[in-house]
């Protein structure tokens, strides 16, 4: 285990932010912290990363005695601010001195980080010239620096167009493979395609942590659309396994059916039995999205 | 002490970069020369000034070096510490409000290392400017009246710098708990403004005040001997600017507005 995260809580004068979560991060895993906006995603991220102390609650890091484990993360703000006179070099040569890095040691290194979010090529210019997705970049290339055992991002693309989403996105994938990756995002879809495990946060509480297979597995109920030749009326009333009808036309239905994709067949040949013509007879699609809902409705 | 340096040596470069090395050193050297060179040419200037009388004749007595080099003290009381609290006033509140400090502070750094190289990085930018700015009207007051002993000059200036030292200490800690650069700088010019009025007003109760050591420093520059007080004034201004430091790391680390 990496990271443990035991009752951690902060109030603010007129409310609390997060109330009292806990969980854990094992080491390689990649998690999502999902949510609506004003969640407590970012007061969360801030407290791991040591930038907020918690009201109460505690955050142990391995087997880390020591308080400050700020050299062991890298973090990734949602708004990056750099200065802007400094250049990728010297900025990303100011944050490797902070973090205690041996010179020979960070030079490589601000070349390699650079390399990775493919900034070599501007590395001697202003950042106060930079796009918002260059900035982005760079506040990865800076979270890299260290090493870190685990990664914080907070938003990390949800300020960035379409291109730049999806270079950040595949750098994440990248990063995968070699460290333990927390980000927040508010975009189910982007979760979906980086992470295996996720962790659901509305009004500062934990609505869900587990893998995403096991939100597909405990929230969707698999919905069945029959078309047919006849009108249905009510001969479909009393099918088995269906927890609710819903017409769409005279002809056609759509049937919600519990316990997942198991009845299909069973439920085909109850309809035929009931004297009706099957011009098509379709799966719709699972969708995590709506699971989402429904957690977040809890 | 590394993570000081490195954060200090930023401190230096940001102020190279944004000109403040250049304007309050130049500043501050105009404030300085212009006292010896008017009292210079008071008379022609009184002259040149016109509604006298038909046959009236002023004489004013040529100043010494030392009471030009008091003058200059007394304006630096004024534009002087104006000036160093306009520079000064930015450094926290700026880093707070564009972000720029959050990826600082998740680095290993202390609120104490932070404040500490701003408060660091303004001093020495400040005593600077204010050190050539004085040896710079020295060297013109020698020129035009009669000189003043270097080593007197160099006491008058340590005695000054630590009201210097207060104003940064005091300004520093109101852009810890201010946001605006308004506040910061209205509250600072309030707090040393009103220390000076109330010292001039009941100088008897006031011996311990900070604003009586531009006072100390024009006396030792006439070749008087120091005022009983002055190891008060001295000690107490001390004792001061540690409190305000110490509660601009209290205050930084507060608030974490990071």
């Amino acid at each position: 285990m990496l990271l443990q995260v035991n009752e951690l809580e902060k109030k603010y004068k007129s409310h609390i932010a997060v109330k009292k979560i806990s969980f854990q991060i094992e080491k390689g895993q990649c998690i999502a912290l999902l949510g609506p906006n004003g969640a407590g995603k970012t007061t969360t991220l801030q407290m791991l990363a040591g930038l907020l102390t918690p009201s109460s609650g505690s955050i142990q890091f391995k087997q880390l005695n020591e308080k400050d484990y700020r050299s062991k993360i890298g973090f990734l703000p949602q708004h990056p601010s750099f200065f802007n006179w400094m250049s990728p070099v010297q900025f990303l040569q100011f944050s490797g001195e902070l973090s205690h890095i041996p010179k020979q040691q960070l030079k490589e290194k601000i070349n390699e980080v650079l390399q990775f979010v493919s900034l070599s090529a501007v590395k001697k210019k202003r950042i106060g010239g930079f796009s918002g997705g260059m900035k982005q970049r760079l506040g990865l290339a800076q979270a890299l620096l260290n090493d870190p055992e685990l990664l914080i991002l907070d938003e990390p693309v949800s300020a960035l167009d379409p291109a730049g989403r999806r270079d950040v996105l595949s750098l994440i994938t990248k990063l995968k493979e070699k460290t333990t990756i927390l980000f927040s995002t508010h975009v189910l879809h982007d979760a979906e395609q980086v992470c295996d495990k996720v962790i659901m946060l509305k009004d500062g509480e934990i609505k869900w942590d587990n893998t995403l297979e096991a939100l597909r597995k405990a929230f969707i109920t698999s919905a069945l659309k029959v078309h047919t030749e006849e009108p249905i009326g009510d001969k479909l009333s009393d099918l088995p396994h269906v927890e609710k009808l819903e017409f769409v036309t005279d002809s056609s239905m759509i049937l919600f059916v519990s316990e997942g994709n198991s009845h299909s067949n069973e439920l085909l040949s109850a309809i035929m039995e009931k004297g009706l013509t099957i011009k098509r007879f379709e799966k719709l699609q699972d969708s995590l999205e709506d699971a989402y809902m429904k957690v977040m409705e809890q | 002490m590394r993570t000081l340096y490195v954060l200090w040596k930023k401190e230096m470069m940001e102020s190279g970069k944004n000109g403040k090395w250049i304007w309050l050193p130049i500043v501050f050297m105009i404030i300085g020369i212009t006292q010896p060179i008017t009292s210079y040419y008071m008379p022609e200037i009184i002259e040149h000034a016109g509604n006298l009388p038909e046959g009236a004749t002023i004489s004013i007595p040529t100043p010494t070096g030392s009471e030009v080099l008091a003058g200059t003290l007394s304006q630096y009381g004024t534009i002087g510490t104006l000036l160093i609290v306009l520079a000064t006033m930015g450094v926290i509140s700026n880093e707070k409000s564009n972000g720029t400090v959050t990826l600082v502070m998740v680095r290993p750094v202390s609120a104490l290392q932070y404040v500490s190289s701003k408060w660091l990085g303004q001093l020495i930018i400040a005593i600077l400017s204010l050190f050539a700015s004085y040896f710079l009207t020295w060297y013109y007051t020698n020129l035009l009246f009669s000189s003043v002993d270097w080593l007197i000059v160099l006491q008058s200036f340590l005695i000054y710098s630590l009201w210097v030292v207060l104003i940064v200490s005091f300004t520093i800690l109101m852009g810890t708990i201010f946001k605006g650069n308004g506040a910061i700088a209205g509250f600072s010019i309030l707090f040393l403004g009103a220390l000076s009025l109330v010292t001039n007003l009941l100088p008897k109760f006031m011996k311990w005040s900070p604003a009586n050591l531009s006072e100390h420093a024009a006396i030792l520059l006439m070749g008087q001997p120091a005022q009983d007080h002055l190891l008060l004034t001295l000690s107490f201004t001390i004792i001061l600017c540690i409190i305000f430091f110490g509660l601009a790391v209290f205050s930084f680390k507060r608030t974490e507005q990071y």
